[in-house]
C-alpha cells in the first residue's frame, strides 16, 4: 500500500490495468439473453417533408421484432435551450441521413436488411446549405413552427435565424477614434468531428416492471436519464441510466437520440436492444463543431495598448438548435481573447442549415474565436512593429484584474505561461537545417478559458472496515476525473487511494452531477468531493474526540487512515476503530455529502450587457499560452508541426501526468481543426466523407514527436487544492500559432481553415503575383 | 454468401465463373468494401491456399517475378538487386500502414487500379508485365495497356492477375518514389516513380511514371526521350516535368482539387527525380 | 439465404470453434463468438487499428480479415498477450507511463508494440512511431505512447 502523497502523483488510471489488458468493458461489449440490434432508417434527403411510412416488408421480414417511425412517437421536442427536435424525424427530415424511423431485429444483419425495407414517402423541399443561403429572404425555412418551440428563454429565433446574442462592455465607437492602427478581417473555420475511437451506443432494456434501464456510452447519466424520460413521456423515476467505460467523449457523447430510440424498442419488444452506432452513422447523426465565419476588428495605440475590439460571429448551427446558443454565448466571451479589452462589442448569430446539428465540441466556441483573435494579433504586431509575444504580455490579464463581465481574476498566470514557452522554445536544441524548398517558422498565440459552470454533487462513505466508498455523478469519459476525484479524496483523509471504492455513475444511485463537460470536473466535482471528505474527516474528528476524551481540536489525521492526539504519537484510533463505534453504538454511518452550483461572481450588468446570453454563471480561468514550430514546403503547401511548447496555469494538477495528458491531447485536437479535419458536404448536402479513411485524424506521424506540456500551478482560491480545469484550454490556441508561424515562416495569412497544402500554396502563389 | 477456398490456379478460376463471385487476396481493399455495404458478393473465392501464388522472385540479373499473393510488407522488405527492386520495395513500404501492409497483397492492389494508389505507377514505372489467367487461358500483359479507367483494368470476367514480372530497369541506375499525401499512410494526392542512370554525367537511360495525375498512372515517351542525354539540371528536369503535367487529367476529390494536382505534378516529379540522380551521386 | 459455415480457428493457443456466417470478419467472430471483447470495432475501414490482432505474429487488422479465411494461422488477441501473472511489458510500460486515456485504442497499440518490439527490440523513437502509424489515438496525442515503447524496449533487454 502506498504512502505517498496522492495529491499531485501521477498514479496510473484506476482502471488502468482493465484497459490495458482489453478487460475494461465498453458499451459494445455487454451482451444479453435474447438481445435484440436497432438499425437506423436514415433520409436521403436533406430537406423534404415525410408523406407516409410503409413498413409492411420490414415487420414480415423473419426476426424483426418491432418497427417505429417518427409517426409514431408523440412529439416531445428536446433541445438544451431551444426545444426543436424530436426522437425520430417528425413531419419533415431537414438533413441528409436524419433517423426517420427504427427496427430492432435478431441480429445486426436482419435489423439492416429490415431498415433498408422500410418505404417512405418524401416529398423534397429546397434546401440550403449555407449560411448566407439560409439567411437569404426568400430562403426556404426549417423550422416552420419555430415560434411555438418552447425555449427557456428568448433567443431572437425567427425564420432560419436560430439564434442571436449581443455583448457590449464599455464603447467601441467612441475608442476607434483614438485608435492608431485599427485592423480589420474575416476569418473562417469548418466542421470538426469528435472521432471518438468508440462510436455512440447503447444498450437499453426494460424491467419486469416497465422500467427501464439504459446503458449508455455517455458523458452524463443525469443527462440521459432526462431525456430519455422526455422523449418516452414517462417519469424520470421510470428510467435509469448507467455508464460503463466510454471510448472519448469530447462533446459528442451527452445524450441523443439513440438512447431514447433504443428505450423504445426495449419498451415495445419487451427485450434488450443494443444499438450501437457504425463509424459512418456516428458521422452522419451526431453532431459537428460549429462552422464559423467571424469578422473580427481590433483598435490598439501606437505603442500596442489594445483599446477596443469588435466581432460579428456567424455561427452555422444545422439542422438542430442543440447547444448552439451556448457555443455562440461562450465564443462570444472569449472572442476578445485573454486580454484587457476596455471596449468590446460582440454580434453573434446561430443559423439554421439543411445539414448535420452542430453542437458541443471540446473548447465550444473557444476556437473559432481563438483562430481569429489571435490571428489578428499577430497582423496587429505586424503593423505596429511589436514583436507578437511583447504585445500579448502588454495587454495580457492579470491577477487581480476585473475582466469578463467585471468577474476578478484571483488567479491569472498568463504572463508566466507566455515567457514559459518562449523561454522554452529559445532553450530548444537547434534543429538540424531543413531540406531545400522548405521554411521554417515559430508562431505564439494565448488563450484562456472556464471551469466553474452548473451544479454537482459527491458522497463519502467511512466503511466499517475503514475503507471508503466515494459516490459522484461525474462521468469519465477517459480524461482520467476517477482517478483525480478518489486522489483528492484520499488527500483529504490521508489514506492511500486503494482504500478508496469509486463507484461508477447510476442515475438511481449517483448524486447529481450536471455532465463531463466544459473542463469542470476537476473544479466543480473534485470542490463537492473535497467538502463531502472535509465532512467525514470532522466526524471521524468528533466521534474519536468522544472516544478518547479530548477535544478534536487537539486531533490530527495520520497517514493510512488513523486519527490521534497532536504530540502523542502512541495515542491513536483507526478509522475502522471509530467507523465501528459510529454505526454500532452511536451516530450511525459516517456519511458526508456536498452539492454546490457553481458560485462564483455573477456578470456585473453595470458594465456588460449581455443580451440572450445562454450562460449566467460561469468563471474561473485557465489561462494558457502555446508555442508551435512549423515546417512548410513550398512546393507542395504541406505544413508540418515540428514541436511544440503548451504552457497553462491549472492551479494545481491533482495528477501531474494525467495533466500533461490532457495537455498533449487537446493540442492534437487542436492541430486536426487546424490541418487535417473537416467534414465536407456535397451539393445535396449528403456528408461526403464519413470515415476514417476520409475524415483524417492526425495519426502519429501528423503530430509532432515533443509536445511540451508546462504545468504552473498558482492555486485558485475556491479550486480543490487549488486546482482549475485544463481539458479544453491548449486546444484553441494551436491553430492562431500554426497561422501565425506560417506567416513567420513564408509571409502568408492564412484565414481558413484546416490550413490544407493547397489553401497554402493558393496563398503562396497569391502572394507571388 | 458462400466462402470458398480453392487450391489450384484452375480450380479458382472456375469459381471465379460464378456470378456474383469476387475473388479474396489480402481483402484490404475488399472486406472494407463489403463492411460499408458497397459490395455483397456471392461467393468469395480467397486465393490464400493456391501454391506459389505469394512467391517474390529476386533474380540475379536484377528482374524480379512477384507473386499476386505477395504481401506489401514481404515486398518492402526484399533486398534489391536492381533499381526496380529498390523502387517496389520503397513504395511498397509507404502503402497504408503497417497492419495494412502485412495483408494487403500486390495482385489486389493492381486488380483494383485505384488511380490514388501506389503500386499502379510504380508497375507503369517499371514497364513490367502483368501474368494473367482466366477461363481463355493464360496471357499477360502490359503495364501499358494494364490500367483502363478509374478503377478499370484490362481483366475480363473470371480473370486474375497471377504475377508481376518487373524488368530490372536500367543498370547501374538509382531509383526513387514521392509520394505526397494529406496526411502520413493516406492515398497519395500525387505521385511520382522514377528510375534513371547516369554516365559521365549525363543521363542515359529514365523511366518516369506520374499516380494521381489521371484516373490510370500516367508516363510519357516524348519526356523521357528529351531527358536522355541531358545532365538532368534543373531546367531539363522542368520541362520533362512539364510535359508529364500536360499529359495529366487529374481527378477532383476533396484530397485536392484538380487544378491543386495540376500544380503538384512537375514538382513531385522534379523532386523525385532530383532525389533519384542523388542515390547516384 | 445465408450460408453458416463450421470451422476451427486458433486464438490464443486454443483451437476454438466457429459457427458463422461466411462474411463474418475475425473481428465480429473474436467479439461474439469467442466472447473476446478486448478487440474493438473504431471504423471497419481498417483506418483506426482498435481491431489489432496478430496472425502468426503479424498485425493485421481483424476488421478487414474473414474468419473463414484465417485458416491454420495462429491469431493472438490482446487477452493472449499478459502473462499469468504479470502483465506483458508493454503493458505495463503503458500504465506506469501515464499513456492510458480512454483506453479504447490500447488494445490495438499493445497487439501492435508486442510485434514491433519482438521485430526490432531496440527501436528508436522514430521506427516506434513508424511502427504504430497505424494506430489511431484521440485522446493522448501519443507523446506517452512512445515514452512508454521505449521505456518497454528498455525494461526487455
Amino acid at each position: 500500500m502506498s504512502t505517498a502523497d496522492p495529491l499531485g502523483a501521477s498514479i496510473p488510471r484506476l482502471e488502468a490495468r482493465d484497459k490495458v489488458a482489453g478487460t475494461a468493458r465498453y458499451v459494445d461489449d455487454f451482451v444479453r439473453p435474447n438481445m435484440l440490434h436497432a438499425a437506423l432508417v436514415q433520409s436521403p434527403f436533406a430537406h423534404a417533408r415525410i408523406r407516409s411510412f410503409n413498413v409492411e416488408k420490414a415487420r414480415a421480414l423473419p426476426g424483426v421484432r418491432a418497427v417505429v417511425t417518427g409517426a409514431d412517437v408523440p412529439v416531445r421536442r428536446v433541445g438544451a435551450m431551444l426545444k426543436d427536435e424530436t426522437m425520430l424525424a417528425t413531419g419533415k427530415v431537414r438533413y441528409v441521413g436524419e433517423p426517420v424511423a427504427a427496427v430492432a431485429a435478431r441480429d445486426p444483419e436482419t435489423a439492416a436488411l429490415a431498415a433498408r425495407l422500410v418505404e417512405v414517402d418524401y416529398e423534397p423541399l429546397p434546401a440550403v446549405l449555407t449560411i448566407d443561403a439560409a439567411l437569404a429572404p426568400g430562403a426556404p425555412i426549417l423550422h416552420e413552427e419555430l415560434a411555438s418551440y418552447v425555449r427557456t428563454m428568448e433567443g431572437g429565433s425567427q425564420g432560419n435565424l436560430m439564434w442571436s446574442s449581443r455583448l457590449v462592455e464599455g464603447d467601441v465607437d467612441q475608442a476607434w477614434a483614438k485608435c492608431d492602427v485599427i485592423l480589420e478581417a474575416t476569418f473562417q473555420t469548418q466542421a470538426q468531428q469528435h472521432a471518438y475511437l468508440e462510436t455512440n451506443g447503447v444498450l437499453a432494456e426494460v424491467e419486469a416492471n416497465g422500467r427501464i434501464t439504459v446503458i449508455a456510452a455517455c458523458q452524463s447519466v443525469h443527462h440521459v436519464q432526462t431525456r430519455v424520460a422526455d422523449e418516452l413521456g414517462v417519469p424520470m423515476s421510470q428510467v435509469r441510466a448507467q455508464v460503463p467505460r466510454v471510448g472519448g467523449g469530447f462533446g459528442g457523447k451527452h445524450a441523443t437520440n439513440i438512447h431514447s430510440i433504443a428505450a423504445w424498442l426495449a419498451r415495445a419488444t419487451g427485450k434488450p436492444v443494443k444499438l450501437v452506432l457504425s463509424r459512418a452513422m456516428d458521422m452522419e447523426i451526431q453532431k459537428s463543431r460549429h462552422p464559423s465565419r467571424i469578422r473580427i476588428k481590433t483598435g490598439a495605440t501606437r505603442d500596442g495598448l489594445i483599446l477596443a475590439r469588435e466581432a460579428d460571429i456567424t455561427l452555422d448551427g444545422g439542422a438542430y438548435a442543440d447547444e448552439s446558443p451556448n457555443v455562440l454565448a461562450f465564443c462570444s466571451l472569449m472572442v476578445r481573447g485573454p486580454y484587457r479589452v476596455p471596449n468590446l462589442r460582440v454580434v453573434s448569430r446561430a443559423v439554421y442549415t439543411n445539414k448535420l446539428r452542430a453542437g458541443s465540441f471540446r473548447a465550444f466556441g473557444n476556437p473559432q474565436g481563438t483562430f481569429a483573435g489571435e490571428s489578428q494579433m499577430d497582423e496587429l504586431a505586424a503593423k505596429l512593429g511589436i514583436d507578437p509575444l511583447e504585445l500579448r504580455l502588454k495587454n495580457a490579464a492579470q491577477p487581480g484584474d476585473h475582466w469578463v463581465g467585471g468577474h476578478t481574476l484571483h488567479t491569472c498566470a498568463l504572463r508566466e505561461c507566455l515567457g514559459e514557452v518562449r523561454k522554452a522554445q529559445k532553450a530548444a536544441p537547434p534543429l538540424p537545417p531543413p531540406a531545400p524548398g522548405r521554411k521554417r517558422g515559430v508562431g505564439f498565440s494565448s488563450t484562456t478559458s472556464i471551469s466553474g459552470l452548473m451544479g454537482t454533487s459527491a458522497s463519502v462513505h467511512l466503511r466499517t472496515d475503514g475503507t471508503v466508498a466515494l459516490n459522484t455523478g461525474c462521468v469519465d469519459i477517459g480524461q482520467g476525473s476517477d482517478t483525480a476525484m478518489t486522489q483528492i479524496c484520499a488527500a483529504v483523509l490521508k489514506i492511500p487511494v486503494e482504500r478508496i471504492a469509486y463507484a461508477s455513475q447510476d442515475s438511481d444511485l449517483s448524486p447529481y452531477n450536471w455532465k463531463t463537460a466544459a473542463s469542470r470536473s476537476t473544479y466543480m466535482t473534485g470542490r463537492a468531493v473535497q467538502a463531502a471528505a472535509t465532512v467525514v474527516r470532522e466526524k471521524i474528528m468528533e466521534h474519536t474526540a468522544e472516544m478518547l476524551e479530548c477535544s478534536a481540536a487537539d486531533l490530527e489525521l495520520r497517514e493510512g487512515g488513523k486519527v490521534g492526539l497532536v504530540g502523542v504519537p502512541g495515542k491513536e484510533l483507526g478509522f475502522k476503530d471509530v467507523a465501528m463505534r459510529s454505526l454500532f453504538h452511536v451516530g450511525g454511518p459516517i456519511l458526508g455529502y456536498h452539492g454546490l452550483v457553481y458560485d462564483g461572481e455573477k456578470f456585473d450588468p453595470k458594465r456588460t450587457l449581455m443580451e440572450r446570453f445562454a450562460f449566467s454563471n460561469l468563471g474561473v480561468y485557465t489561462f494558457g499560452a502555446t508555442c508551435v514550430e512549423v515546417e512548410v514546403d513550398e512546393l507542395t503547401g504541406r505544413v508540418q508541426v515540428l514541436r511544440a511548447w503548451s504552457a497553462h496555469d491549472v492551479g494545481k494538477a491533482i495528477n501531474r501526468a494525467a495533466c500533461e495528458g490532457q495537455i498533449q491531447g487537446a493540442f492534437t485536437h487542436g492541430l486536426g481543426l487546424a490541418l487535417y479535419e473537416q467534414m465536407i458536404w456535397d451539393d445535396d448536402g449528403r456528408l461526403a466523407n464519413p470515415s476514417l479513411a476520409d475524415y483524417r485524424v492526425p495519426g502519429i506521424l501528423d503530430v509532432p514527436p515533443q509536445i511540451t506540456p508546462i504545468i504552473l500551478e498558482f492555486p485558485e482560491p475556491s479550486g480543490p487544492f487549488g486546482a482549475k480545469g485544463v481539458g479544453e484550454v491548449p486546444l484553441p490556441g494551436v491553430s492562431p500559432a500554426i497561422a501565425n508561424a506560417i506567416a513567420q515562416a513564408v509571409g502568408v495569412r492564412l484565414r481558413q481553415l484546416p490550413m490544407t497544402p493547397e489553401r497554402v500554396l493558393d496563398a503562396l502563389e497569391a502572394k507571388a503575383t | 454468401m458462400k466462402f470458398a477456398l480453392p487450391e489450384t490456379l484452375a480450380d479458382a478460376i472456375a469459381l471465379l465463373g460464378e456470378d456474383g463471385a469476387r475473388c479474396l487476396a489480402g481483402g484490404q481493399s475488399l472486406v472494407a468494401m463489403m463492411n460499408a455495404r458497397l459490395v455483397s458478393p456471392s461467393t468469395i473465392v480467397s486465393l490464400r491456399a493456391i501454391p506459389g501464388l505469394d512467391r517474390i522472385e529476386s533474380r540475379a540479373d536484377g528482374s524480379l517475378l512477384i507473386g499476386a499473393m505477395a504481401r506489401h510488407a514481404d515486398v518492402a522488405r526484399l533486398t534489391p538487386r536492381s533499381p526496380a527492386g529498390a523502387l517496389f520495395a520503397t513504395a511498397a513500404g509507404l502503402i497504408g500502414h503497417p497492419a495494412i501492409r502485412n495483408q494487403g497483397t500486390i495482385g489486389g492492389s493492381i486488380a483494383h487500379a485505384d488511380p490514388s494508389a501506389d503500386y499502379p505507377a510504380v508497375v507503369l514505372c517499371a514497364g513490367a508485365t502483368m501474368h494473367i489467367a482466366g477461363p481463355a487461358g493464360n496471357r499477360a500483359v502490359s503495364a501499358a495497356e494494364f490500367f483502363r479507367g478509374y478503377y478499370e483494368t484490362a481483366l475480363q470476367p473470371g480473370e486474375i492477375v497471377t504475377a508481376v514480372e518487373v524488368p530490372a530497369g536500367p543498370r547501374g541506375g538509382a531509383a526513387h518514389y514521392e509520394k505526397c499525401s494529406l496526411v502520413d499512410g493516406d492515398f497519395a494526392v500525387v505521385s511520382a516513380a522514377v528510375m534513371l542512370a547516369v554516365e559521365n554525367g549525363c543521363c542515359t537511360a529514365v523511366q518516369i511514371a506520374v499516380g494521381g495525375g489521371a484516373p490510370v498512372p500516367i508516363r510519357s515517351a516524348a519526356a523521357e526521350a528529351a531527358l536522355i542525354g541531358t545532365p538532368l539540371g534543373e531546367a531539363d528536369i522542368a520541362a520533362a516535368a512539364r510535359t508529364l503535367a500536360e499529359a495529366a487529367d487529374p481527378i477532383d476529390d476533396f484530397r485536392g482539387s484538380a487544378a491543386y494536382r495540376r500544380k503538384l505534378i512537375p514538382r513531385i516529379v522534379a523532386r523525385a527525380v532530383a532525389a533519384a540522380k542523388r542515390k547516384l551521386a | 439465404m445465408r450460408e453458416t459455415l463450421e470451422y476451427e480457428i486458433t486464438v490464443n493457443g486454443e483451437p476454438t470453434p466457429v459457427r458463422a456466417r461466411a462474411e463474418a470478419t475475425l473481428l465480429e467472430v473474436l467479439r461474439t463468438e469467442c466472447g473476446l471483447t478486448g478487440s474493438k470495432r473504431g471504423c471497419d475501414q481498417g483506418v483506426c487499428g482498435a481491431c489489432t490482432v496478430q496472425l502468426d505474429g503479424r498485425p493485421v487488422r481483424g476488421c478487414l480479415t474473414l474468419a473463414a479465411n484465417v485458416g491454420t494461422r495462429k491469431v493472438t488477441t490482446i487477452e493472449g498477450l499478459a502473462g499469468a501473472s504479470a502483465l506483458h511489458p508493454v503493458q505495463q510500460a503503458l500504465l506506469d507511463a501515464g499513456a492510458i486515456q480512454c483506453g479504447f485504442c490500447t488494445p490495438g497499440f499493445v497487439v501492435t508494440l508486442d510485434a514491433l518490439l519482438r521485430e526490432n527490440p531496440r527501436p528508436s523513437a522514430d521506427a516506434v512511431r513508424h511502427g504504430l502509424s497505424g494506430n489511431l489515438c484521440r485522446c493522448s496525442g501519443y507523446v506517452k505512447i512512445v515514452e512508454a515503447a521505449l521505456r518497454a524496449a528498455g525494461a526487455q533487454s
